[in-house]
């Protein structure tokens, strides 16, 4: 029995350290601010894309369209994405450090039919240790380095020259 | 502590500087200019000039016996070949002294990256009780009292007074000027230098990720440690241990994931830093090496960068063989910058 309780304790107490719960910030050159929670991110539309790792096999990735979550923010998209706003980008940042940038242009429906989501499951399961709870995935590149996991920040800026 | 805090956030926001002679900075165009110099401490001659003075300057510390270089020394790369380093109470730091090169361009410092600033950063030794273990203010006091200092920081920053806020940017206007760029390494990357056969397999090995399904073997230790400054700003777990002692930047942050993460250190002259990693528990670069290859720890924070990242099919360290990890190794010492150690402009100009 103290050795049920024992074990049922390290499970809990691993699965805490595992399940790493953060909330993801949308800034910068938007209406509205957003800390998004797993449960927020939970409630907006889904969208599955299969894309190849570096493993070069294809995986099954589900989550939501980047452009959903700067919608939501009030990032200048669709209709407004031109004139000055063509010189504006996502910087998205991971909890190690690393960073990436996307221009509004190459995430926007009305200028590509490529779709980059926020995925939290590759293959039905959510992502593995160090690679979640979320990771842009960007189908169609022939690297993944733009693959950036562990998200903390996404942030629109005006390049400034 | 919520005092030392208040007195950063003095220090670091600042009236707008006295503007000296400014002082150019050169490196390679291949370093990029994302630079991190605070807008109110632009670099100036008489900024570095005074801030080299104070680097070594005893007077900072509680018993005239420390100075920033005692373990920052420019032979070793501006470390102090201790895995911990003593300030004035003899009781060792919690972390390895880390080296001071091209910290122009860092952005977090420290080795859970709680700093971002040079400015900042300095308040830590300076103060803490085990370093030099010396409030500002009082270093101030002294410095004012003393016949050199006040013609030198009226030069730097236009005041009759000496303060605090002005002994940190004068130091890190100074830390700014230590640029490395002029190892074998970098001549090669000019097309100035020919490396012979050992550092050319090692520098294959550090630049290429093992692929066993393709028989592709690698070390991948440019994912990293790459590019021309020997680094990319990430803290990652390294697989050190499955529990760490130290939390490292998960003591910062408060978040699981960051536990055991530490920063990735530049490797410029790092066959010039031992002891190696946030502890110092490897006293050779054979031992880091054997570290990578053989015995990497797994852990929920361990960095997925060293997750399946083998030579071997389903191998969880690298598995390189000996004659790898001294071909590696013969890369490594090609990152020594001979003329970065023995630049005079960042000697001890008290000898």
């Amino acid at each position: 029995m103290q050795y049920k309780l024992t074990t049922c304790l390290l499970i809990t107490l691993f699965s805490a350290a595992t399940a790493f719960s953060q909330t993801i910030s949308v800034e910068g050159e938007v209406t509205h601010p957003l800390k998004l929670s797993a449960a927020d991110i939970g409630k907006m539309p889904k969208k599955e894309i299969t894309a190849a790792d570096r493993d070069g096999k294809p995986h099954r990735y589900s989550g939501v369209p980047v452009t959903a979550i700067l919608q939501q923010a009030g990032v200048t998209l669709g209709a407004q994405l031109k004139g000055e706003n063509m010189s504006k980008y996502l910087l998205v940042k991971s909890g190690d450090g690393y960073e990436v940038l996307f221009s509004l242009a190459e995430l926007d429906s009305a200028f590509t039919d490529r779709v980059i989501i926020l995925a939290d499951q590759v293959d039905g399961q959510p992502l593995p240790d160090g690679k979640g709870p979320f990771r842009i995935i960007v189908p169609g590149e022939k690297k993944p380095a733009r693959w950036i996991w562990e998200v903390t920040t996404m942030a629109v800026r005006f390049a400034k020259d | 502590m919520i005092l030392l805090g208040l007195m950063a956030l003095t220090f670091v926001s600042g009236r707008i500087p006295f503007t000296g002679k400014p002082y150019p900075l050169k490196y390679p165009a291949s370093f990029g200019n994302r630079t991190n110099i605070p807008p109110g401490n632009p670099l100036t001659k008489e900024g570095v000039y005074l801030g080299r003075r104070l680097f070594y300057e005893k007077m900072l510390s509680a018993n005239n016996k420390i100075s920033c270089g005692t373990c920052h020394m420019q032979r070793l790369a501006f470390t102090d070949g201790k895995a911990f380093s003593t300030g004035i109470g003899g009781v060792p730091t919690d972390r390895n002294a880390m080296s001071l090169a091209n910290l122009l361009w860092v952005k977090n410092f420290f080795w859970d990256g709680r700093a971002s600033s040079l400015e900042q950063q300095a308040l830590t030794p300076l103060t803490a009780p085990h370093e030099m273990g010396q409030l500002p203010a009082i270093s101030a006091e002294k410095l004012r009292r003393s016949k050199l200092y006040p013609g030198l920081f009226r030069a730097a920053f236009g005041t009759n007074t000496i303060s605090g806020e002005e002994i940190v940017k004068a130091l890190a206007q100074f830390e700014r000027t230590l640029i490395s760029a002029g190892s074998p390494y970098d001549r090669y990357l000019d097309g100035q230098y020919q490396p012979d056969s050992a550092a050319l397999r090692g520098m294959q090995l550090f630049m290429t990720a093992p692929a066993p399904e393709r028989k592709v073997r690698g070390a991948n230790c440019g994912h990293c440690h790459g590019g021309p400054k020997l680094y990319i700003e990430l803290f990652h777990n390294n697989g050190l241990d499955s529990i760490p002692r130290d939390a490292g930047r998960e003591k910062q942050t408060g978040i699981a994931a960051d536990k055991g993460r530490f920063r990735v250190p530049t490797l410029r002259n790092i066959a010039l830093t031992a002891p190696y990693m946030h502890d110092g528990r490897f006293g050779t670069l054979e031992e880091v090496l054997d570290h990578y290859s053989d015995h990497i720890r797994n852990s929920p924070s361990l960095s997925p960068v060293l997750r399946n990242n083998s030579n071997e099919a389903g191998g969880v360290s690298l598995r390189l063989s000996k004659q790898e990890q001294k071909d590696i190794i013969a890369f490594l010492q090609l990152l020594t910058d001979s003329s970065f150690i023995t630049n005079p402009a960042f000697s001890n100009p008290f000898n």
